[in-house]
Parts: structure tokens; sequence; C-alpha cells
């Protein structure tokens, strides 16, 4: 009978919001005040107005690091996203394989990014189990120094990114799928759709809230990605694995200790998190809604 | 909300009977459950490959890094237990993550009841200020977090790095439990307070009991992404002696970057505990993780 008791409700609800408003909103806000700043190593520095946030379109490594997020983003979305959706189908269509198949493709998902980047960073090494593997197929012509290669490295970071998430992703489409009203599936397969058919114009349109949760997670998880360049390439070879995420852990604590700048960036990531969050947020929902 | 339960569970029942009356199974059903096989087996395989390394003798790795296993040790693993201080990382994970539970579920749970209850305006704005704090990365709050748990006096202490857990897994706490306690009827409280039960009484031996499955949920979650989470305590717990699981595992890359025979057995140890709690949690881990995907 909480809605009663108004006092009550407030001492429910004051830890919780205590713990807000000093973690959260204050940081943020107290974010905004030390961007306009030029502080290092966090004292207080001198007030320089909107100086930090101009500079950023004329600093060619944030520009670069902005460039290989949305590219490392658009990637990581399509192809994880695709992978999940087939795996997803494929263990639907066969219930003997579901339940074992969804348990282990989940066991990367579990792993740290940590633990990940260990075994890929063996598993990717010049003499590692990759180019051994090439090299006993007769493939020599394809081995690479996969994560040494300033033209590679990033698609490295994000196959491992795709592996690790690729069952999660198929987890979400297999709940989707598992949702779906049967009687439609059976009406549709004795009005005759079938396979890709099917897949189209019945199974597709209903796992739109599916489809919203997957994608949305994905993206927002790959514009934030930061543990798997860290740990596998620290943003090298060359700076081309240094993302948003990277660059701001640099500026602040890198030698400079650059708490303004690094916070500056810090929220061109927050507008891109919220722009391109809140684009395929309701793109998706008004597709939902459509259907 | 009890007819909607029923119609799905009449599905699925449905469902898994249409699937085990399939009569024929031709070689195209075959080819297909063959191929999928084998892509489940190949994402597999990285781990399972891990573990075999882990298990397989220094020597034997150098000459056949992908040889199949013949002989087995534990040395790698007693190896890399001290190299990367596990037991002392062990205990610091452990007592991050039950801080970081214990207070995100009891203070998201407290929070969400009234939210769910009261329809005022005000309340609905306090429930999307929370929601909202979802949506703002650490990153943002890196510089400033760092500055304020400085002047507090709690970097390098377990309580700083379980408040900013909490901070940042409220959102999600409350997002569930308040939708979950929507569905709890009304009428219960009705009958607690007839019986003369108290708010703070009625939540924590009428509610709190109800709210099991969101609570093994979100406890699943919470502990896949506090446990496995580098950014934290890298930055908030440079003291040696405070050092987690995967901040010790990180500092192996530095000194031995690429050998195979210390850093598997390290990614090993370092998921072991999840694998264990989750061998027992096992339902919880799939609906843990897709939290939201299917409206219901």
């Amino acid at each position: 009978m909480i809605h009663r008791k108004p006092l009550i409700a407030v001492a429910f609800m004051a830890p919780a919001l205590a713990m807000y408003l000093v973690l959260i909103l204050y940081p943020l806000v107290q974010g905004l005040v030390l961007s306009a700043t030029d502080s290092k190593i966090g004292n207080a520095g001198n007030f320089v107005g909107a100086k930090n946030y101009v500079a950023l379109g004329s600093d060619s490594d944030v520009m670069r690091a902005l460039g290989i997020t949305l590219a490392y983003a658009a990637v990581v979305v399509v192809v994880q996203n695709v992978v999940g959706l087939v795996l997803a189908r494929a263990l639907y269509m066969r219930p003997r394989i579901r339940q074992l198949g969804s348990t282990l493709i989940l066991v990367p998902t579990l792993m740290s990014a940590v633990m990940a980047a260990f075994v890929w960073n063996s598993l990717l090494a010049p003499d590692g189990a990759i180019n051994s593997l090439l090299r006993s197929l007769g493939l020599s012509t394809l081995t690479h120094v996969w994560l040494g290669d300033p033209s590679t490295a990033l698609w490295a970071i994000a196959l491992v990114n795709i592996w690790m998430f690729s069952g999660y992703s198929a987890a979400i489409f297999l709940a989707g799928y598992m949702n779906l009203p049967a009687e439609l599936i059976d009406a549709s397969s004795v009005d005759g759709a079938a396979g890709w058919r099917r897949f189209v114009s019945v199974e597709w349109p209903l796992l739109a809230p599916a489809t919203t949760v997957a994608v949305t997670l994905s993206l927002l998880g790959s514009l934030k990605v930061f543990e798997l360049p860290f740990v596998m390439t620290n943003g090298g070879p060359a700076g081309s694995t240094t993302t948003l995420t990277m660059l701001i852990f640099a500026k602040i604590f890198g030698g400079q200790g650059s708490f303004a700048y690094g916070a500056t960036i810090a929220f061109l990531l927050l507008v891109l998190v919220l722009l391109f969050g809140g684009i395929t947020q309701s793109f998706l929902r008004r597709r939902e809604e459509r259907i | 909300m009890a007819t909607t339960i029923q119609t799905t569970q009449t599905a699925s029942r449905e469902e898994r009977r249409a699937g085990r009356r399939r009569p024929r199974r031709g070689p195209a059903t075959l080819i297909g459950d063959v191929i999928l096989g084998i892509a489940v087996l190949l994402i597999f395989a990285p781990f399972a490959y891990t573990v075999v390394t882990s298990l397989r003798p220094a020597s034997d790795l150098v000459k056949d890094p992908l040889g199949w296993p013949t002989n087995l040790t534990i040395t790698n693993i007693t190896d890399a237990y001290s190299k990367m201080n596990y037991a002392q990382g062990l205990f610091s994970s452990t007592i991050v993550l039950a801080g970081a539970l214990i207070f995100t579920i009891v203070l998201g749970s407290l929070a969400a009841y009234p939210l769910a209850r009261i329809s005022r305006s005000w309340a609905t704005w306090v429930y999307r200020l929370f929601i909202a704090g979802s949506t703002v990365p650490i990153f943002v709050l890196l510089a400033p977090l760092y500055l304020l748990l400085r002047d507090a006096g709690l970097l390098n202490s377990y309580a700083g790095v379980i408040l900013t857990y909490t901070a940042m897994n409220l959102p999600v706490a409350i997002f569930f439990y308040t939708s979950f306690f929507r569905q709890i009827p009304i009428e219960l409280e009705e009958a607690a307070a007839i019986d003369g039960s108290g708010p703070i009484r009625t939540f924590f031996v009428v509610l709190f009991p109800l709210l099991r499955p969101v609570t093994a949920t979100l406890a699943t979650f919470l502990t896949l992404s506090v446990w496995n989470d580098l950014l934290v305590p890298l930055v908030f717990l440079q003291d040696p002696s405070l050092k987690t699981v995967m901040v010790n595992a990180y500092s192996l890359v530095g000194s031995y970057t690429l050998d195979p025979s210390l850093l598997f057995p390290a990614a090993l140890l370092g998921v072991a505990p999840l694998l264990i709690v989750f061998a027992f949690l096992q339902r919880h881990v799939v609906s843990g993780l897709t939290m939201g995907a299917v409206k219901s």
C-alpha cells in the first residue's frame, strides 16, 4: 500500500536516488565542467569555454579514432547479427541440436574480453594456430601477421568481437523464434511457404522485437569497445586500432594526464551513442509497430 | 497476463509435438544438421583449444601448437596460478562482485517498488531519470569519477569500486524490477496490510521473495559484467593487494606477451569460477543474457 504513503515511498527510493545523483548525475555535470577547462592530471585548470570542443574537429587523432570506431561498429553490427540470425534459425529448425548447440555457442560470451584477447592473440600470432593451419592446408600465401599489420589488425579484433558475441545475438534471436505463434508457422507451411519465402514474409517481420534488442546491443557494445583493442594491440600498430574509448583512456591516464580533453572526447562518444542509439531505436521500434 | 502465459505454453507444447512428429528426415535435413553441428563446434573450438593447450607441456607446444595432446600436465595451471596471484585476485573479485550484487539488488528493488506502484507524474520522471542513466557510457564519467573517488578517499578501496558498479547497474535493475512489480497483483499488498503488515515488512516478507526469477536473471547478468570487467578495477584499484582476477591476468600481457603455456591457463582460471557458478544456474544464464529480448 506504498502508493498511499508518499513519505515511505520516498524513503524506499532515497538510497538508490542518492547513489545515482552522486555517482552518475554529478560526475556527468562535472565532466561537462571539466571539458570547458584546460585541466591536467585533475588540477582545477582555467576556464576555456568551448575551445576543447572546437579543437576536436581539427585533431587528426580524434577524427581518425572516430572513423575507426564507426567502421568497426558497422562491420560488427552487420556480421554479428547476420551470423546470429542464421545460427538462431538453424537451431530453431533442429530441435535435436537446439539445447546443446545454444549452450555451446554461448561459451565465448561468458569469457571476458581479457581472456578472449589472450586466446586470440595466440591464435593470430605469426607462428600461431591460424597460420599453422593455413600452412598445413597448403595455403601459405594466406598467412599473415594479423595483429601486426595496420591493414588487418582492426578487422582481426572485429573478428574476435564477432566470435565472442554471435552466440549472444543468436540467443536473442532464438528467444524471438521460440516466441513465434506456432499457429502462424503452421498456417504458413500449409499455405506452402517454406524456406527463404517463409523466412522473408513470416519469420523476419515477427522477429522485429528481437531484432531491435540484438541490433541495439551490438551497436552500443561496438561503439564502446575498449578491452579487446586495449589488450590485443593497445591501439597499435601505428594507431590503426585506436578507437575513441582507447583515445579517451590514453588522454586521461596516459603520460599527459589531459583530464579535460579526455572528458571532451568522452562527450563526443556520448553524442555518438545517443545519436546512433536513438536513430536505430526509433527506426526499429517503428518497424515493430507496423507489424 | 494469465491468459498470455497459457497461450504461449500451449503454443510451445504444440510446437514441440509438431517437432517430434516431423516424419521424414531426408538427406537435405541431414546435411543441414551436419553444417550446423560444424558451425557450433567451430565457435566452441577456441575454448576447447584453450583447455587442451593449458594441459599440454610447454615443450610439446613449441614443437606442434595444433598437435593432438599426448602428454598432459597441470604444471601450466599451477604456474599461471602463482604468476597471476590468483588467490589474491579471486578474493578481490569475489568481494567486489558480492558487494555490487547485494547493493544493486537491494537498492534497485527497493526503489522499483514505489516507482511501479505510484502513477503520479513525479514518479514517472524519477523513473525516466533512472532509465536515462543506462545510456551514459562509463567513459564519460571516467575522469570526473576518478577525481570524485580521489577526493572522497575511495581510490584503491573496494567501497569505491562497489559503489561505481552499483550506480552504473541501478538503471538496469530498476528497469527490470519495475516491470516485474507491475505484474504482482496489488491485492497481495492489501491483504498483507489488513493483516497489519507495514510497507517495509510487506516488502521484505511478501514481495521480495516473489521477485526471485528477476533477481536470479539480474544476478546472472551482473555477475558476468562485473566479474569480466577490466576498466573499473584497472583504474580505481591500482594497489597490488587489491587487484581483481582480470587486472592480474592483464598484468601478465606486458611481461610474457605471447606464451600460450601461460596465457591459456590464465584465461581458463579467469573463466573457471563463472563456469562453475553457471553450471548450477544454467537456465538463468540464457534468460540473464536475453533479458528484455522478447516483449511479454
